[in-house]
C-alpha cells in the first residue's frame, strides 16, 4: 500500500531534481550557443563535445558519474545535465545561426551593429527553436531522473525501483503515473510561454 | 544612440580607381565614376559583372582592395560603417522585411534605434506608407507574410525612406515580381522619383527597366565599367559589341515600322480575371492572395475594364460591386500596328490597353514598356 503522502513527497524530490536540472542546463545552453554562434572554432568544440554527451547511452552516462563523483543528488544532476544540455545547445545554435541571409544582409545594409541584429533580428526568429530545444531537453530530464534513483537522486524513480524489486504494480504505477503527468503539465506551461514570447506571425 | 546625420544632401560621388579582388579573381576592376547630385543612375550588366559589388561598396557592405569612394568629397572609409549606412537607404530584391514584425516595426526600425519618440516614428511611419499607396491605417499593424509581393517592395521602399536620406541604393528592387506586377511598380517609381528628389543607384538586368527609369545608365562587364551614358548615347554611340548588343539597337529598330502588337503583348494569366459582381472586399481578398495589382473586371462574356488594388484599398464602401468602378480602357487586336495604337492611347493618356485575339481577351499592351523596348 503506497500512501498518498509517499507519492506527494517523492513528487516533490522529483520536482526539485528536474526543475534545477532544467535551469542548470539552460544557464550553461545559452552562453556557449551564443559564443559558438561568434566563434566557428569554439562552436566546433562545444557541438562536439556534446554530440559525444549524447551519444552515450542514459545508463551508461549515469553509471559513468558514480566512480567520479560517487552517488548522491549533486552526482545525479550532473549526469542528467550531460544528457541535457545538447538539445538546447544545438537547437539555439541552430535557431540563431540559420537566419534568413537575405535578412541579415539587410539588418547590416541598414546600419544595425552586431548586438543589435542579434536582438532585433537573430533572436525572435530563433525562439521557435530554442523552445523546442529546451522543451525535448525536458523530456530527457525527466525521464533520465527516473534513472537516477539507482545512484540515489531520490525521486518518482526510486518508487518506481521498488516497485520493479518487489513486483508491485501499485507501486511501479505510483512512481510512473506521477511523471508522466509532470511531462505533459511541462509541455503544456512551456507551450504557453512559447506563444506568449513569440509574435502569432507564422500561421 | 542616434548618429550623426552626414549629409543632408548628396552633391557628387566619386569613384576612383575602385578595385576588388576575391582571391585571383577581379569583383571590380578599376572602376571611376562620377555621379552628380539627384542622379539616378542604373548599374547595368550580366551576372557576374561587378553591378550589384560596385552598389554594395557606396555603404560599405564591400570594402575596396584599392582606390577610394568618394561622397561629397568625403573618403567614406573616414566615416563610421553604421553612420553611413543609416544616412543611406538600401532595398533589396529580396526586401528582407523581418518575419517577426509588423509592418510599422519594420520601417520605423532604425528610427527606434536612433531614439525618435513614438509619436514621431508613427507619424512618418504613416506618412510613407500613404506615400507608397498603402493606406497606412490598413497596413501598419499586419505581418509581411499577410502582404503581396508588390505590397512588400512598396514596404521596402518606405522603410528605406524611413530616415530621409539623401541617397538611395536600390539592389534589383523590382527583380523578384512578376512582369505585370514589375511594370505597374516601375510606373509609380518613375512617378513618385520626381518628389523625393534624391540621388539613387539602381542595380538591374532588365535594360527595359534602364532605360524607362535611368537618368545616365552604366553599363558593366566583367568587372569592367564598359560605358556610361544617356539612353541615347548607348543607342546612338555604343562603345562596343557588347554595349551594342545589351541595348539591343539594330534588331529592333529595323522592325519599327513593322512592329504589331502580338511582338510586345504581355499574356494574360486567367488568375487576373475578375467577375464584376463581386464586392469591393472581396476582390481586395483574391487581389491580395494571387499577389497582383491589377484585376480585370469581366461581365461573363468580354472583359469590361480594369481596377487596381490601391484605388480598391482606398474605397469607402467595400460592399459595393467591383462593376460600379471600372475604368474603362481601350482594346486593340493583336495584329494591328504597334504605332497607330501607341498613339491612339497617347492621345487619351491610357497607361494599358488590353489586347483581344478572335474577340477573346490574350493580355495587355503597356506603352511606356513597348515603347521602351521599341527604342531599347
Amino acid at each position: 500500500m503506497v500512501t498518498l503522502e509517499t507519492i506527494l513527497s517523492h513528487t516533490a524530490d522529483h520536482l526539485v531534481l528536474v526543475v534545477m536540472t532544467l535551469i542548470i542546463s539552460i544557464c550553461i545552453s545559452m552562453p556557449l550557443a551564443f559564443g559558438s554562434l561568434y566563434n566557428k572554432r569554439f562552436g566546433y568544440v562545444v557541438i562536439k563535445f556534446a554530440n559525444l554527451a549524447q551519444a552515450v547511452p542514459s545508463f551508461a552516462v549515469v553509471a559513468i558519474v558514480v566512480p567520479l563523483m560517487g552517488i548522491g543528488f549533486y552526482p545525479a544532476v550532473v549526469a542528467i545535465l550531460l544528457r541535457a544540455l545538447l538539445p538546447i545547445i544545438k537547437n539555439t545554435y541552430i535557431g540563431l545561426s540559420t537566419v534568413d541571409p537575405s535578412m541579415l544582409d539587410y539588418a547590416d545594409g541598414i546600419g544595425l551593429n552586431e548586438w543589435q541584429i542579434l536582438r532585433y533580428v537573430r533572436l525572435p526568429n530563433a525562439y521557435p527553436a530554442i523552445f523546442a530545444g529546451i522543451k525535448f531537453a525536458f523530456i530527457l530530464i525527466n525521464s533520465i531522473a527516473i534513472l537516477t534513483a539507482y545512484i540515489g537522486s531520490g525521486g518518482l524513480g526510486e518508487l518506481i525501483f521498488q516497485g520493479l524489486v518487489a513486483f508491485n504494480n501499485e507501486k511501479i504505477l505510483a512512481g510512473a503515473i506521477p511523471a508522466i503527468l509532470i511531462a505533459i503539465a511541462f509541455d503544456i506551461i512551456f507551450t504557453r510561454i512559447e506563444k506568449k514570447l513569440t509574435p502569432h506571425y507564422r500561421k | 544612440m542616434p548618429s550623426k546625420r552626414l549629409f543632408d544632401r548628396i552633391d557628387s560621388i566619386q569613384l576612383r580607381g575602385v578595385t576588388k579582388k576575391y582571391d585571383d579573381r577581379f569583383a571590380i576592376n578599376d572602376v571611376s565614376i562620377d555621379i552628380e547630385g539627384g542622379e539616378l543612375v542604373i548599374f547595368i550588366g550580366p551576372s557576374g559583372s561587378g553591378k550589384t559589388t560596385t552598389l554594395r561598396m557606396i555603404n560599405r557592405l564591400i570594402e575596396p582592395d584599392s582606390g577610394t569612394i568618394l561622397i561629397n568629397d568625403q573618403d567614406i572609409m573616414e566615416l563610421e560603417p553604421v553612420a553611413l549606412r543609416r544616412n543611406i537607404g538600401y532595398v533589396i530584391q529580396n526586401i528582407g522585411l523581418f518575419p517577426h514584425m509588423n509592418i510599422a516595426e519594420n520601417i520605423g526600425l532604425v528610427a527606434k534605434l536612433e531614439s525618435w519618440d513614438e509619436k514621431k516614428i508613427k507619424d512618418r511611419v504613416e506618412y510613407l506608407l500613404d506615400f507608397v499607396s498603402l493606406p497606412s491605417e490598413m497596413f501598419m499593424d499586419r505581418y509581411p507574410h499577410q502582404l503581396s509581393g508588390g505590397q512588400q517592395q512598396r514596404v521596402g521602399l518606405a522603410r528605406a525612406l524611413m530616415m530621409d536620406p539623401p541617397l538611395l541604393l536600390m539592389d534589383e528592387p523590382f527583380g523578384a515580381l512578376d512582369p505585370i506586377l514589375r511594370k505597374q511598380l516601375q510606373e509609380e517609381f518613375y512617378q513618385i522619383r520626381e518628389k523625393l528628389g534624391k540621388t539613387i543607384i539602381f542595380v538591374t538586368h532588365d535594360i527595359e527597366e534602364a532605360f524607362k527609369l535611368g537618368d545616365r545608365i552604366a553599363i558593366m562587364d566583367d568587372a569592367k565599367l564598359v560605358q556610361i551614358g544617356t539612353a541615347e548615347e548607348l543607342i546612338f554611340h555604343p562603345a562596343n559589341e557588347m554595349v551594342a548588343s545589351i541595348v539591343d539597337t539594330s534588331k529592333k529598330f529595323k522592325h519599327l515600322d513593322t512592329l504589331k502588337i502580338k511582338d510586345l503583348i504581355s499574356p494574360l494569366e486567367c488568375m487576373y480575371v475578375h467577375d464584376g459582381s463581386l464586392d469591393v472586399e472581396s476582390a481586395i481578398s483574391s487581389m491580395i492572395e494571387k499577389n497582383i495589382e491589377i484585376a480585370v473586371v469581366s461581365n461573363g462574356s468580354g472583359p469590361l475594364g480594369i481596377v487596381k488594388l490601391i484605388d480598391l484599398l482606398r474605397m469607402d464602401d467595400k460592399e459595393s460591386k467591383i462593376i460600379d468602378h471600372v475604368v474603362e480602357i481601350p482594346s486593340f487586336s493583336r495584329n494591328e500596328l504597334l504605332s497607330s495604337s501607341l498613339k491612339i492611347m497617347q492621345k487619351d493618356g491610357h497607361s494599358m490597353a488590353f489586347v483581344m485575339t478572335d474577340g477573346k481577351l490574350s493580355g495587355f499592351l503597356f506603352p511606356n514598356d513597348a515603347f521602351s523596348q521599341v527604342i531599347g
